[in-house]
């Protein structure tokens, strides 16, 4: 290799441009597939690796079954991830709720209709799962303090889980602006609001998504609710960065927040 | 059941109990809850947007031993039809999403012409050592910069003269604006650096899309 600088990196190891291609062909394929970002090739890569094995279908043989393995693993992973295990346990809790909810209803409905053995049968069935969401509550909460510290303490776990879920991962969420984590979950409202303006209407554009959920925000009279709820967005896009880069829990941020609430309580 | 009409390469019209359809003739079992009789798999308009042009009456040429890639590949539900078609060619199918991907790889298992990939489409830099120049890419991923997606690629994959197609749903480029108006705007872009052969609307299948065949 005498011009590092005509080297590029192929996915079955090194192709140098001296007097023709030179190959050097990588030991653990696997490997190499995963690191050869280049720009622009000069030559053809599959060229090149007909030198390396041989045969077109040799090529395609090699090529195949290296992508398949690296693009296996790499979904087993992706899929056992821990920002997906939370939102898989928030996408478990809702169901839950709907089915506490659904069988609640149906449970009043046999109720009125007659007395029947049954419907004690059904009642216990209701509370077990009762038991159980609490349970899947403890372990979000539990796990989005662990992945995600920062947003969980302002957020609290499930809100935190629904972000995650709404932005499709912490460093989506890390990238977004606090006035996109304020309307995160209301985005129906906003591009209504958005489309009336560009018709030159006039219109509102909403104050907060699943935000609105905090007790902080919620708790509020309508009138203050904006303000908590840009304040709240502001410090969760910091906290969103300080998580998605490694940092440790910053109780500063939550102060701040519990602190805005308080003189917003009291104004 | 009979053949009608030959589309393309191992694509027909065929016709089945007094009714007809478009088909893929196939040595491999159904993929996505599709019909299949005899050795044709029926090609859903409603599933595939490729399958919705067709219908629509435009066949795109797509050679047998072309060398496609094949951007936002999703479950593979087109992708099972174009492998039909391009027997004895090679598919580069890229996702960036494993959810989808997971399905799909159970085609990829079974096809030998396709190179699986979960690579960002928007860094095609990260598979530029893997992929051979093609003669043809295909597009469908909703993203609003996806005209630009397509044209980097294109830059780094395409050679001189392949041609290529784009789905384009209005609503993914501007949510707000009169779907005409973007797919104008979509149409602009790319006749900066491609001659377009052919853009049409996909209704009644998929509602507020276009395609656009284009020339490198």
């Amino acid at each position: 290799m005498s011009e590092i600088n005509n080297c590029y990196n192929t996915w079955f190891g090194e192709v140098c441009l001296e007097d023709g291609l030179k190959v050097f062909r990588s030991k653990n394929l696997k490997e190499s597939f995963q690191s050869c970002k280049n720009w622009k090739l000069p030559f053809s890569v599959k060229d090149a690796g007909m030198i390396a094995f041989g045969s077109e279908s040799e090529y395609y043989r090699n090529l195949r079954r290296t992508a398949l393995q690296v693009a296996e693993e790499r979904v087993r992973k992706e899929l056992q991830s821990d920002e997906r295990y939370l939102i898989s346990l928030l996408k478990a809790l809702d169901e839950i709720d709907l089915g506490i909810n659904l069988f609640s209803e149906k449970i009043r409905d046999i109720e009125e209709t007659r007395e029947s053995s049954l419907t004690e049968k059904f009642n216990q069935i209701v509370s077990d799962l009762k038991t159980f969401r609490k349970d899947l509550e403890n372990e979000i909460n539990s796990h989005a303090e662990r992945i995600i510290p920062n947003v969980s303490s302002i957020a609290g776990g499930v809100i935190t889980a629904r972000l995650l879920e709404k932005a499709g991962s912490l460093k989506k969420l890390a990238s977004m602006p606090a006035s996109t984590i304020q309307i995160i979950g209301a985005e129906k409202s906003l591009f209504k609001a958005i489309s009336r303006m560009k018709k030159g209407k006039k219109a509102k554009t909403p104050k907060h998504g699943i935000i609105f959920q905090h007790p902080y925000i919620r708790g509020l009279p309508k009138k203050k609710r904006g303000k908590m709820a840009r304040f709240m967005a502001a410090k969760l896009a910091i906290a969103a960065r300080i998580d998605f880069y490694g940092g440790e829990l910053n109780e500063e941020l939550v102060e701040m927040v519990r602190k805005k609430y308080g003189e917003l309580q009291e104004r | 059941m009979r053949v009608i009409k030959e589309i393309l390469n191992n694509t027909f019209i065929v016709e089945h109990r007094d009714s007809s359809f478009l088909a893929t003739k196939s040595r491999y079992p159904p993929f996505y809850g599709e019909k299949k009789i005899g050795d044709y798999r029926e090609w859903k308009a409603y599933r595939s947007k490729l399958a919705a042009v067709i219908l629509n009456g435009y066949t795109p040429s797509i050679k047998k031993d072309a060398v496609m890639l094949y951007l936002g590949v999703a479950s593979g539900t087109t992708a099972s039809h174009l492998s039909d078609i391009l027997d004895s060619g090679i598919i580069y199918a890229v996702e960036y999403s494993a959810t989808p991907f997971k399905k799909f790889l159970e085609l990829a298992e079974e096809r030998e012409n396709i190179i699986p990939l979960l690579e960002d489409a928007s860094k095609p830099e990260n598979y530029s050592g893997i992929v051979e120049p093609v003669d043809f890419i295909y597009q469908d991923i909703s993203q609003k910069n996806q005209i630009e997606i397509f044209s980097t690629n294109a830059d780094l994959f395409l050679r001189d003269g392949g041609e290529g197609i784009i789905m384009v749903k209005a609503r993914s480029i501007d949510s707000t604006s009169e779907p005409s108006e973007v797919f104008n705007f979509v149409l602009s872009e790319l006749e900066k650096f491609f001659d377009i052969l052919k853009h049409g609307g996909l209704e009644p299948f998929h509602k507020d899309h276009i395609f656009v065949h284009v020339r490198k």
